[in-house]
């Protein structure tokens, strides 16, 4: 679809943490102005603002829906803004229509921004609508299902199929959260890493998801601004350059999600993008996973040939996708390391994808990082979108 | 901080009613596609496979084994807390339709993969949801 198309040349972010007293213009205003900022473009030079859909915050969505950014910015030279929304891969929409507004001529240059305040959302309609939002209100909800028990039912059944360890899953977590205790932007910065035995004691929310191998729903931003691949070699300015991407969608509805369509989604999804890319997964110095909870990992090690089939637990208790091992993974710590920001996770891979091609990464840069494997998935899990980005095209 | 605390309902569409129904008079009920001969679930206003209108409905011998499970034991909806333990679980009927359920009239601890199971409905509200039991042996 986009090889070498267009390019990331701007971020910006605010560190994932609870914030209530901050408004989320207040976070879009320093979000937005970084992002422009680092690009090297005047704000006047956006021409674009297409909005990450924030989740379960109906007036903002509101407000950036009919058209209030790029007034609010004073983007005198926006021509037009939108809001997108496919919950998690929200982000990946944003880029793609980016690409055709850059192709199109409708825009020369595009800003992409994401923001989420969960801390002041009344915690019954948090509840409310984590407990209703990608489950079918018919023949799910009414049994008591939620997110973690969905994800319960897929990781039940993958350890039954691989003979994946708890202690093995446990691992996950602590090698997310040893990325993320190395990230400014991370709510769990400078926190002790937990051990698996840790994981392990912390209380059985639904089996076999421990409160640890959970998420904390946080408050958060960021922003990208993104160009045409040509003008961004242009401004020799490091950039981050969208090489291959691939998509397959699965089902709305989490019943109706075959186990297997899922692995072989995520297996096509990572070979074609790689391969429109022209590269194979030796090139990939990064493999920047986002699936929200630490129990899909293994699978998508597995899926895309990091670890060999049934070995991707063993992987990780190995400490081969830790901070220091040999497969940098996920360097924001995914979900579980980050904090979850609704739509923001994904939204936030993509500026650290674009922070590490560019070199930005401080002390999780991964050395030498020419090519990152990234994926989002929307809902609770209605799609895979693998997309690859390098530091050049 | 209040909470709503009504359980709900299932959301029923015009062409599922019959499901419904047939649940409160102690029957599982699968639509079926007289054209193209599929089994279709959920319950659709045309056949997913064929985009027929010609559709009917077979019951079904609710046998069926569990292809998955989780138990839960915390974080649930308020509305929900009062049932804890209970497990959520995808079965496979006979027939090849995968269901959401509730595992029931067991322990959490005997619950396994594999596991034949049988439907039994329990109320909610004015509707009857099929669960499943372990089959006696």
């Amino acid at each position: 679809m986009s090889r070498g198309k267009i390019a990331i040349i701007g971020i910006g972010e605010v560190p994932t943490a609870s914030m209530p007293d901050r408004t989320q213009w207040d976070i879009l205003y320093d979000t937005c102005m970084e992002a422009v900022r680092d690009s090297g473009l005047h704000k006047n030079d956006i021409e674009g603002a297409i909005c990450v859909s924030p989740q379960a915050q109906p007036k903002i969505t509101a407000e950036l829906s009919f058209g209030k950014l790029p007034e609010e910015l004073g983007l005198k030279g926006c021509r037009d803004t939108v809001v997108c929304n496919a919950g998690g891969a929200s982000t990946s929409n944003c880029l793609r229509l980016a690409e055709q507004w850059i192709e199109n001529g409708t825009a020369q240059a595009v800003l992409i921004p994401h923001v989420t305040v969960h801390s002041t959302v009344p915690i019954p309609d948090l509840i409310n609508f984590f407990a209703q939002a990608g489950v079918d209100l018919q023949w799910e909800y009414p049994f008591g299902s939620t997110y973690n028990i969905i994800m319960g039912l897929m990781a039940k059944r993958y350890m039954h199929e691989t003979g994946c360890t708890p202690e093995e899953m446990a691992s996950v977590v602590t090698a997310l959260r040893s990325w993320a205790a190395k990230d400014p932007h991370s709510i769990f910065y400078g926190k002790e890493v937990p051990s698996v035995e840790k994981v392990m004691q912390s209380s059985l929310l639904n089996t076999p998801l421990h409160k640890r191998e959970s998420n904390v729903l946080a408050d958060g931003g960021c922003a990208m601004v993104v160009v045409s691949a040509a003008e961004a070699k242009k401004m020799k300015r490091p950039a981050a350059y969208k090489l291959g991407e691939s998509v397959r969608y699965f089902s709305g509805t989490p019943l109706m999600r075959d186990f297997h369509k899922v692995v072989e989604g995520f297996y096509l999804t990572g070979k074609e993008s790689l391969a429109q890319a022209g590269i194979t997964k030796d090139d990939v110095s990064l493999w920047n996973i986002y699936l929200a909870y630490s129990l899909a990992h293994p699978l998508m090690a597995e899926a895309l040939e990091v670890a060999p089939l049934g070995q991707g637990g063993k992987y990780f208790a190995q400490g081969r996708m830790s901070f220091g091992g040999d497969i940098p993974w996920s360097t924001i710590g995914d979900a579980v390391g980050r904090g979850h920001t609704g739509s923001g996770v994904s939204a936030a891979l993509y500026v650290e994808t674009a922070r590490q091609l560019m070199g930005k990464a401080g002390e999780r840069q991964v050395k030498d990082c020419r090519y990152v494997f990234q994926n989002t998935a929307g809902g609770s899990g209605f799609n895979n979108i693998a997309t690859v980005w390098g530091r050049d095209f | 901080m209040e909470f709503d605390m009504t359980k709900p309902n299932p959301e029923v569409q015009p062409w599922s009613m019959k499901f419904w129904e047939g649940t409160k008079e102690g029957k599982l009920f699968i639509q079926f596609c007289k054209d193209c001969k599929s089994y279709i679930f959920y319950p659709r206003k045309f056949c997913p496979e064929c985009w027929s209108g010609n559709l009917g409905w077979k019951q079904a011998s609710g046998k069926a084994t569990i292809y998955t499970f989780s138990t839960a034991y915390d974080m649930v909806e308020p509305k929900f807390m009062d049932e804890l333990p209970y497990t959520i679980a995808y079965v496979d009927l006979e027939e090849g339709i995968r269901l959401m359920t509730r595992i029931v009239e067991c322990k959490p601890e005997d619950i396994e993969i594999g596991m034949p199971v049988e439907v039994v409905f329990y109320p909610r509200n004015d509707f009857m949801l099929p669960y499943f039991r372990p089959v006696k042996k």
